[in-house]
């Protein structure tokens, strides 16, 4: 396992993105590896992309164009607009369930088929998993949730210095026992969707 | 179980916020007062002081602008009080007249003033670089570029400003202020009670006859700050490549990766500046003696690449200086990781493998920031439109309420700076008489709309100022300020009243309505546009993702299509609430995003209210 990595985030404001950016880099940090996040949000209030990045062996904050290993999308639109980040035969993991921008609820813009999404991610990445994060949340209890799921599935796929366990315990140590319970729910959830 | 950050703990290890770490290290100097005006990317350091001021042994206030905050903290450390003052790198425009002065009488208690700067204008009208603040009043730069730093460098800063008696800047970037790393915890000093202001007038107070000698002695002072500089360990030369690079701030850490991935470390010396200014000359001449060129890499200004010429010059030392003008290291942007290392090539006169990237999509749908669905902002802009017309001109001012800018509100004209709302807006409607509206919001009113209304009023400028009131610094991340009811840790004790602040003012004209009531909003624009002269509207409901996080405001109903019509499609095209959705069938209102605030009902028949689901 590579001891430098970059994983690039990517949601839509209001989502947890950034929760559960900082959860992942706690959970790192707790097993005993350092790391360098960054986030940017500006003026995105809810609804605006968020990005974030957590960067192992590594000094700067930042992930440019070419740079990821991994791409953890939390929207499936968002995931394409962040392939260009992506390295050669970088990994993908996205949610497969929209946020749908203001422009496309309005209805003055098209919805993105989530089949040229995967066509776009496939040629892109040296492997890729889809993951219906929302509706692993729901299942696991608040839909809210279904980052975490997607975290699991990552920690699942062996790609970085942490164990689904890790994870586990991390989030038992941060969190109420009450929400901490439906997230280790999600979290099994996203490990067993891309397991199978 | 007491915060982590105010515990004597040290050896912990925690991931923090560069922010965070930033409060760390001013705790572990023994701070005692802190002051600020919030303002992104600087916000979480006066937010986790707040956070923790019951707790913790200092005092902590939101000062209304980032004058009187330097103003407060300059008092503060006069009277002995070890004191930060926390602004973004515009709000130092607005302090600079103290600070200029501040260098001058020195500050005994010690302060050090982070100005977060936002290269990227990630959130920032500009992308200044405040390191001329440093050069213009003489103090001390730290540039720090991890956590890590930002903790220890805060802590340093503020002990060195304490035994120097000189103000230091502690000038961060956004990628600082956002990263977050693991930091190592140091003991926490315990400092004795501030000593209070001892008087000697010659020190302190800069008549012209004190003023001369005090610039005569601060220069002296910046003589031996440079010796510091010498010594730092924040600055360190590290390899011994025959190629020179001078890094500063941020570009530390692009630097350090791109030395990492591209396998050219043993081709190049590198001089780290953490403490950049002022600039620790020998260190640098020794350093450009001893490699046949050297490159520069500091985000925006070439400061140090321009003192490095000098140097060089002053030293008969014949070497390639290279920076912004000979790579593509431009004045503008921040830098990365990817850009040092394309210029490190170039400088080596190696070809970089060329990667071949995943292309951007074209025509996908952005997600631009937006009004909050139930924003009251929203609901004073569309009455203001629809009374006053598309032509009348919209002063608009900083804060989210400048979101209003995107169409189809279309309710923001132009821009300056914060505050600038009435003052610029009067000058349209003197210069050509055009119908002006100026918008600008509480606290943002409290910062230096204030002094513009007062001068709307003696010079008898014509121009209807809407104040929009949402009980909160919103764009920020909710701080109090004077004029609100409650704050994210409990009821304001000490309100102040904006609507008798317009009336002391010398307004006559003065109503207070709820934007969300469009029948009463519509009425007062319509009374206050048959108004000649200065004339003011305060458009007050608080700020609904406030109310719900800190008033417990649960909405009871959400509105709901009964009839799809073309009224229906109408409202949502003129308000772009992000709650309306498109649907096989024409609109729906989306429950969960629906702030309760009934607007559409307000504007259509077609839309009613009824009790939430769940």
């Amino acid at each position: 396992m590579s001891t430098r990595l970059r994983i690039f985030m990517t949601g839509v404001g209001g989502q947890g993105t950034l929760t559960a950016t900082n959860l992942l880099a706690q959970a790192i940090l707790d097993s005993g590896t350092d790391l360098t996040a960054g986030e940017i949000h500006g003026m995105a209030q809810r609804g605006g992309v968020v990005e974030s990045a957590i960067l192992i062996g590594m000094a700067s904050p930042k992930i440019a164009h070419g740079e990821a290993d991994i791409i953890l999308g939390f929207e499936p639109l968002e995931t394409l607009r962040a392939l260009p980040y992506l390295k050669p035969n970088g990994i993908v993991l996205s949610s497969t369930e929209y946020v749908a921008p203001l422009s496309v609820s309005t209805g003055k813009a098209e919805q993105t088929p989530l089949e040229l999404i995967k066509d776009r991610v496939n040629a892109c990445a040296s492997k890729a998993y889809f993951v219906p994060c929302q509706r692993l949340g729901l299942e696991a209890g608040a839909i809210q949730s279904g980052n975490i799921a997607l975290l699991g599935a990552l920690c699942a796929t062996g790609l970085i210095p942490l164990k689904p366990e890790e994870l586990a315990e991390t989030i038992k140590s941060v969190m109420k026992p009450k929400i901490a319970d439906i997230n280790l729910k999600a979290l099994q959830l996203g490990v067993d969707a891309i397991s199978k | 179980m007491a915060q982590p950050l105010l515990a004597d703990n040290p050896g912990l290890k925690k991931l923090l916020l560069g922010n965070e770490a930033i409060v760390r290290g001013a705790l572990e100097a023994g701070v005692q007062v802190v002051t600020c005006y919030p303002g992104t990317p600087s916000s979480e350091v006066p937010d986790t002081f707040f956070r923790l001021s019951k707790e913790g042994d200092f005092s902590f206030e939101y000062s209304v602008n980032e004058k009187v905050a330097l103003e407060v903290g300059g008092g503060a450390t006069l009277a002995g009080a070890m004191t930060l003052t926390t602004m973004k790198h515009v709000g130092v425009n607005v302090a600079a007249d103290p600070l200029m002065t501040l260098a001058y009488i020195g500050t005994p208690g010690g302060l050090v003033l982070l100005s977060a700067d936002d290269p990227g204008c990630h959130s920032s009208q500009n992308e200044q670089d405040n390191r001329y603040y440093a050069r213009l009043a003489g103090m001390p730069c730290f540039e720090p570029s991890s956590a890590q730093e930002a903790k220890d460098m805060t802590r340093d800063a503020l002990n060195m400003s304490r035994e120097t008696s000189t103000p230091i800047l502690l000038r961060t970037t956004t990628r600082v202020n956002h990263l977050r790393g693991p930091v190592e915890f140091g003991p926490i000093a315990k400092l004795a009670p501030a000593a209070g202001f001892k008087k000697n007038p010659s020190k302190f107070v800069p008549i012209p006859a004190f003023a001369r000698p005090m610039h005569v002695a601060l220069l002296k002072k910046l003589e031996e700050l440079r010796e510091l500089a010498e010594k730092s360990e924040y600055n360190k030369v590290t390899g011994n490549g025959k190629v020179g690079i001078v890094a500063a701030g941020i570009c530390r850490a692009y630097l350090s990766d791109a030395l990492a991935d591209s396998g050219l470390a043993d081709k190049f010396k590198v001089l780290e500046l953490g403490f950049s200014y002022p600039l620790p000359e020998k260190l640098v001449t020794d350093f450009i003696s001893s490699v046949d060129k050297v490159l520069i890499i500091e985000e925006l200004e070439p400061f140090i690449e321009n003192e490095i010429r000098i140097l060089a010059q002053k030293n008969s030392i014949t070497i390639e200086v290279i920076g912004k003008d000979n790579v593509n290291l431009p004045l503008n942007g921040e830098y990365s990781t990817g850009n040092v290392s394309a210029v490190m090539h170039e400088v080596l006169g190696l070809k970089q493998d060329k990667v071949t990237l995943c292309e951007a999509e074209e025509g996908l749908p952005m997600r631009p920031p937006n009004l909050c669905a139930g924003c009251p902002h929203r609901a004073a802009y569309y009455a203001a439109k629809k009374v006053f017309g598309p032509d009348a001109i919209c002063s608009s001012d900083i804060g989210c309420y400048t979101l209003g800018i995107l169409p189809p509100l279309n309710a923001a004209d132009f821009l300056l700076c914060m505050g600038s709302s009435i003052s610029a807006g009067s000058g349209i409607s003197k210069a050509a008489g055009q119908t002006t509206l100026g918008f600008i919001g509480d606290s943002t009113f409290f910062h230096s709309g204030i002094t513009g209304l007062v001068n709307a009023v003696f010079n008898q400028h014509d121009i209807l100022l809407v104040i929009l009131d949402n009980s909160t610094t919103a764009m920020t991340g909710h701080q109090p300020n004077p004029g609100v009811e409650t704050t994210l840790i409990g009821s304001n004790p000490a309100q102040v009243s904006i609507e008798a602040i317009v009336k002391g003012c010398g307004v006559n004209d003065v109503r207070t309505v709820s934007p969300l009531n469009q029948k009463a909003m519509t009425k007062a624009l319509e009374e206050l546009k048959a108004i000649k002269g200065v004339r003011v509207l305060i458009a007050k409901d608080p700020c609904p993702l406030f109310a719900k996080r800190a008033l417990g405001k649960k909405p009871g109903q959400t509105a709901y299509v009964a009839n799809q019509s073309d009224d229906v499609i109408r409202c949502m095209e003129e308000i772009a609430c992000p709650a309306f959705e498109k649907c096989e069938d024409g609109v729906k209102i989306n429950e969960i995003l629906c702030s309760g605030c009934m607007l559409c009902l307000q504007l259509t028949k077609d839309i009613k209210a009824r009790k939430r689901s769940s």
